[in-house]
């Protein structure tokens, strides 16, 4: 397995997705080679000198320490870095969304990481889409985005509940669902009071949920709040002075009002109802 | 087609953008004059008044809905219209519920406001009429069909394809990937937010050329070049949307948010004619990821790139315009 670049940069940059392209090379994806960094550093675009977020360090030290805390089980790393690598990195969503972010960081701070946690036994290699790829398979982005969906408000622990199943941030991350945040809450709490556990089940919740929702408008059944945009600046801003986030607690997010509780609470027992229902793959029927 | 279980109206809900006004970081409001939106185009282009500074942009917003809403035997109870915005790619969904102007109108109105933060490029504004139905809350009673198209950037209400065009000397651009590809002419970049065509201005007389406006030869020659250069992009383009497709767990494609559905929807009835564009989508996706048919499709996607650069058209002027040449300097 390969280790981090000679040449790890101090800022992260933007790195298009044809500069990316040249560096994705066979010897990467089968985790034996990776680039000096050097070249790397030459095709991206930087980002602004005077905001703090863009230092590599913290990023790099939470990824070090993730691999070495989770180097028995590499799929827990999840849950324990999407909220941290979130507080860490803090974005707004227009800037989530530029890819050349997310490759930067893939590429050229730890493509080492990527390569841990991705690399496939049965294919020998690591998906490309690990290094560049759509916003839910990207390495980092889903990662964030995960954080980003589940959190309520500045409250990261449904986050920690979402990523702790595969299946969840992997197929149902990307159905548009749970862009309706009382959706995304009632879910996690599904998987916190054990109503489904397997991957199995996630998934015949979220096609039960998908298909009901075809006709029903969830935001009249479960209304949500507008957001205060000025709370998540102020938590931006807040990032100059921020120590580097705790490796043992919890960290706290933006501080955005929490869904409104009867609207989870709500779903919640919808989605119950809808679950005892819903075809799920493997379950036996009662009788 | 969609099948519902329970009673709805048959036709859509009409909706309008009524006005628009930024909130600027200095807690003022603009509100921008009707050139910020189209209700022909039904687009939205929170670009025009040109400020750098917006935190958000309130949206005024009115829906008529279809005649037997407020019918007496109507199925349903609870009536309620709702606005909803949504944006693909920042997976921001916002929600408005708006209220009925005088009492008994079918007209509908209110305002939603949309965060700066939250969006990239393009949010789409659509309608929901939603009632009780059968003693079930929530159930959707009819909808807009097409909806808006909210750009945050742009500084044109248009719908269709925007490209990027960029002129940079491929042997000097700060973009040191373009170095390895001086010797072309131009470059179609489909990794990029908005599909972006780098021309090389290292080629002699190529910014002259594009950039003129005169008559003759010259401009006909423009235009060729451009149809050229657009037969590229939207060939890219189509590839582009069609290699990054999302899978549903249950194995059909996602029609994707952004350039990439509308380049799909544009150019999908001459790829595969005669079928509806999410028929068409799963037969290419099928073709792309099957064992066979992905060669014989290209000259289709070919078709369909030509058709969309005009190059005909642009064709023909080019040889009406050398014969006419041609038969001056013979007499």
């Amino acid at each position: 397995m390969i280790t981090q670049p000679h040449h790890v940069p101090e800022r992260l940059a933007l790195l298009s997705g044809s500069a990316a392209d040249p560096f994705l090379t066979e010897g990467l994806l089968m985790g034996e080679q990776v680039h000096s960094g050097i070249d790397l550093a030459k095709v991206v675009e930087p980002l602004p000198e005077d905001d703090a977020r863009w230092s590599v360090e913290p990023i790099r030290s939470l990824v070090d320490d993730v691999m070495f805390a989770f180097e028995k089980e590499r799929t827990g790393a999840d849950a324990w870095l999407a909220p941290r690598l979130h507080a860490t990195l803090r974005l707004t969503r227009q800037e989530a969304a530029d890819k050349r972010l997310w490759n930067h960081l893939a590429l050229a701070v730890a493509p080492d990481y990527v390569v841990w946690r991705h690399f496939s036994e049965r294919t020998g290699r690591v998906a490309a889409e690990r290094f560049q790829g759509p916003s839910d398979r990207q390495c980092f982005s889903r990662l964030w985005w995960a954080a980003e969906i589940f959190r309520n408000g500045l409250d990261y622990g449904p986050v920690e509940v979402a990523c702790g199943n595969q299946d969840l941030i992997h197929t149902v991350l990307r159905l548009g669902l749970l862009d309706h945040r009382p959706t995304a809450q009632a879910v996690v709490r599904l998987l916190k009071d054990g109503t489904i556990t397997t991957g199995r089940e996630v998934n015949g919740l979220s096609v039960a949920i998908n298909a009901a929702g075809a006709t029903l408008i969830y935001d009249v059944l479960a209304p949500d709040e507008p957001r205060d945009p000025a709370r998540l600046r102020d938590w931006i801003e807040e990032a100059q002075t921020a120590p580097p986030v705790s490796r043992h607690v919890l960290p706290e997010g933006p501080d955005e009002d929490p869904v409104p509780e009867d609207s989870v609470a709500a779903l919640t027992d919808y989605f119950t109802e809808l679950f005892e229902t819903a075809p799920v793959r493997g379950r036996k029927s009662e009788d | 087609m969609k099948i519902y279980p329970y009673k709805r109206l048959s036709r859509p809900i009409t909706l309008r953008v009524t006005s628009v006004a930024l909130k600027l970081s200095d807690g003022t409001r603009d509100p921008l004059d009707t050139s910020a939106y189209s209700v022909q185009e039904q687009a939205v282009a929170l670009g025009v008044a040109g400020h750098t500074d917006w935190v958000s942009a309130t949206l005024g917003v009115s829906a008529t809905l279809p005649p037997g809403a407020d019918a007496s035997d109507a199925a349903w109870s609870d009536l309620c219209v709702l606005a909803v915005l949504t944006d693909g790619k920042t997976n921001v969904r916002t929600s408005t519920v708006l209220t009925r102007d005088p009492e008994g109108s079918r007209d509908w109105s209110g305002t939603l406001e949309l965060i700066r933060d939250d969006h990239v490029g393009r949010a789409n504004l659509s309608a929901y009429a939603v009632g009780t139905v059968d003693g079930v809350g929530g159930r959707s009673i009819t909808e807009t069909d097409r909806s808006w198209v909210v750009d945050t950037v742009s500084d044109e209400p248009v719908r269709g394809l925007r490209l990027d065009v960029r002129k940079a000397s491929f042997t000097k651009s700060s973009r040191e990937w373009l170095r390895a590809y001086a010797d072309a002419p131009w470059l179609v970049d489909t990794t990029a937010r908005v599909p972006t065509v780098y021309v090389n201005t290292d080629i002699d007389g190529i910014v002259g050329l594009l950039d003129s406006n005169g008559s003759g030869v010259e401009s006909k020659v423009r235009d060729l070049l451009v149809a050229q250069m657009a037969t590229d992009v939207w060939t890219a383009v189509f590839h582009g949307a069609i290699g990054d497709l999302e899978v549903e767990p249950g194995g059909g494609p996602v029609f994707p948010a952004d350039w990439q559905g509308e380049v799909l929807r544009e150019m999908l009835p001459d790829v595969v004619p005669g079928v509806h564009v999410e028929e068409a989508l799963r037969q290419v996706h099928r073709r792309r990821t099957g064992d066979s048919g992905w060669g014989e499709l290209q000259t289709r996607i070919h078709y369909a790139a030509v058709r969309r650069a005009e190059a005909a058209k642009a064709v023909g002027y080019m040889i009406r315009s050398l014969e006419r040449t041609n038969r001056e300097s013979e007499t």
